[in-house]
């Protein structure tokens, strides 16, 4: 290929030019590679957190009054449901007294919502309690430890697995007893909350309806929180914090696709007096055009691969420091970013050589050799 | 056969200043294997007449015909391909392609038609010009004028063509230098290439058979070099 021979030659006869013009393509593949996985790493581990809460619906009662036994088989109909108790209340933890949340909750509810990190999940009816994974190292408490809560001493049988911050119920910092033990420490009835899990996310829209149908009839007696809503809404911030990252990483490449235009023209005006001979002696539009062409894409090609290299190399570093995980790196959509910025490098580069290759194609020969 | 014809043929400038009448109504034809030099003081429109038979310009009036080719109204591309397969252009500041070596000069012609034994043939016409296939190598930069000259000279002959048209071949080169090329130039002609040269130098056209002589435009004579 005779044509991209001497766009080769040419960048090499102007080395310093050329890595000038790469340098600039680098840094702009760099940054597109190196912020769009940071943006897609964020959106990742928000989603991972947010995920398994996307079919979850949350009842809670409307005024002041708990959700009744009576209502609460009402939505029990509707999909499978968790029945939440809560209060907050002091503790004594390891010595020391503090605040925290209690939830009461069915003994076979708990696995369904929660995980655990150390012990056993709470048996039926058990007076033992389980503790958060935040209050279990803040308070160094361990398995078979004992809590004082109210004139209760309840023993840790388990300890939870961290879950983040939640819309149905925060039990990083929180006790859970069962549902015995919770009445048996605070006179209450009711529920605070139910959560409701559909089995479908597209269920959402009608699970809540039909809740709201069976037990607003009369009155507003709940108030029904879709968690859909809410994820997709962090995921849209997200995902618009990830297209201002990509937007910063493109300012940076129509930067380095100025300088690869101006490198351009500059050479096609050097090399006027050269590309009449070629036209004069037989070369055609279309073949300066190709070479010119050819050009560009060597700079936008060898720019975008080390630059997503180096790109790849920040997201790594910037994942495990900010992260402190790695495995986002990998996915799909992240490697995808490393082709993006390759594509945007070279597409930036070649548009840029686009006029300059036209102007130099179409030079009138006879006025292009007369040029010094 | 005339490879070149010209009929009435005519071309103005526009300039700023006012319309500039380059050619005005020349008719001229020359036949396959003559050597020619074309005479004339500057502005005499000698440049214009090589670039239209090189099409490398196109005339305002009249028919031009090159290797028996009507070229009036043809496009770029169609242009571009009889520069190609139908003249070779010699230049006087010799014009070679920095970045090429000189066989490359010599075989870019051909690859751009598609000649497949472009390597042998490039090697073939170096020796023809006089060259050593060792200096072949060299990037024209580091040749000598003559030496260029010569590349030069294989280049237009690359591809066979019909006209070979020379601007002040030796122009740029001392009279011993200028000597051998015009020798060159005059075997080439021996060995049945149509050649056209423009000058100044009446040693160079003494070189010749035939010479024009423009002034103003038109042809103001037309014979045997005196």
């Amino acid at each position: 290929m005779i044509f991209f021979e001497f766009a080769k030659r040419n960048l090499a006869r102007h080395k310093f030019r050329s890595v000038l013009a790469i340098i600039g393509i680098v840094i702009g593949v760099l940054a597109i590679t190196a912020l769009g996985i940071l943006g897609n790493s964020v959106q990742l581990a928000v989603s991972e957190q947010l995920c398994m809460i996307g079919n979850e619906l949350v009842v809670y009662p409307y005024g002041e009054e708990a959700i009744s036994d009576d209502n609460f088989e009402k939505i029990e109909k509707v999909a499978e449901a968790i029945p939440v108790q809560s209060m907050g209340d002091k503790a004594t933890l390891n010595g020391e007294s503090t605040f925290v949340m209690v939830y009461g909750m069915r003994s076979e509810d708990i696995p369904k919502l929660l995980e655990k990190e150390a012990g056993q999940f709470l048996k039926h009816g058990s007076l033992n309690c389980m503790v958060g994974s935040r209050l279990a190292d803040n308070y160094e408490l361990r398995v078979g430890e004992r809590a004082a809560l109210q004139s209760q001493k309840p023993r840790i049988v388990g300890i939870l697995a961290e879950r983040g911050v939640g819309f149905d119920i925060n039990p990083d910092n929180a006790i859970i007893v069962s549902d015995k033990m919770f009445d048996s420490m605070y006179n209450t009835t009711g529920y605070n909350s139910v959560i409701v899990k559909v089995e479908k996310i597209e269920d959402v829209e009608g699970a809540k309806e039909e809740i709201e149908a069976r037990l607003n009839k009369k009155e507003e007696v709940v108030m029904v929180m879709e968690l859909k809503m809410i994820v997709e809404g962090i995921k849209g911030l997200f995902n618009t914090i990830s297209i201002f990252l990509l937007g910063i990483g493109a300012i940076s490449l129509v930067v380095a696709g100025v300088s690869i235009l101006n490198v351009m023209m500059m050479s096609t005006v050097e090399r006027t007096k050269e590309i009449g001979v070629m036209r004069a002696i037989g070369t055609s539009k279309r073949e300066i055009l190709r070479m010119f062409l050819f050009e560009s894409l060597i700079l936008g090609a060898i720019g975008g691969v080390i630059g997503a290299i180096l790109g790849f190399g920040t997201g790594f570093l910037v994942d495990v420091l900010i992260l402190h995980e790695a495995s986002y790196l990998f996915a799909p959509s992240s490697i995808l970013y490393v082709f993006v910025g390759i594509a945007f490098g070279v597409g930036t580069s070649v548009l840029s050589g686009l006029y300059p290759a036209w102007r130099a194609s179409n030079l009138k020969p006879i006025e292009a050799l007369r040029y010094e | 056969m005339n490879v070149v014809e010209l009929v009435e043929v005519t071309k103005v400038y526009e300039l700023p200043r006012g319309s500039v009448k380059a050619l005005d109504n020349v008719t001229a034809s020359i036949e396959a294997g003559e050597f020619i030099s074309v005479m004339g003081p500057s502005g005499s429109g000698k440049t214009t007449f090589l670039n239209i038979i090189g099409c490398l310009d196109t005339p305002t009036g009249g028919k031009v015909a090159i290797g028996g080719e009507n070229i009036n109204g043809l496009d770029d591309e169609a242009l571009t391909k009889i520069r190609r397969d139908k003249i070779g252009f010699i230049f006087q500041q010799f014009n070679l392609i920095a970045t090429l070596t000189a066989l490359e000069n010599i075989e870019y012609p051909m690859i751009l038609k598609g000649v497949n034994e472009h390597e042998e043939k490039s090697k073939e016409l170096v020796s023809s010009v006089g060259l050593e296939e060792a200096l072949g190598e060299n990037k024209p930069n580091e040749l000598s004028g003559g030496e260029q000259q010569r590349v030069a000279i294989a280049r237009a002959l690359a591809n066979d063509p019909d006209i070979i048209l020379a601007d002040e071949p030796t122009g740029n080169l001392d009279s011993k230098t200028s000597k051998d090329i015009m020798q060159l130039l005059k075997d080439t002609n021996e060995r049945g290439k149509t050649i056209i040269i423009v000058t100044h130098d009446p040693q160079v056209a003494s070189y010749t058979k035939r010479t024009f002589r423009l002034v103003d435009g038109r042809i103001d004579s037309d014979g045997v070099f005196l």
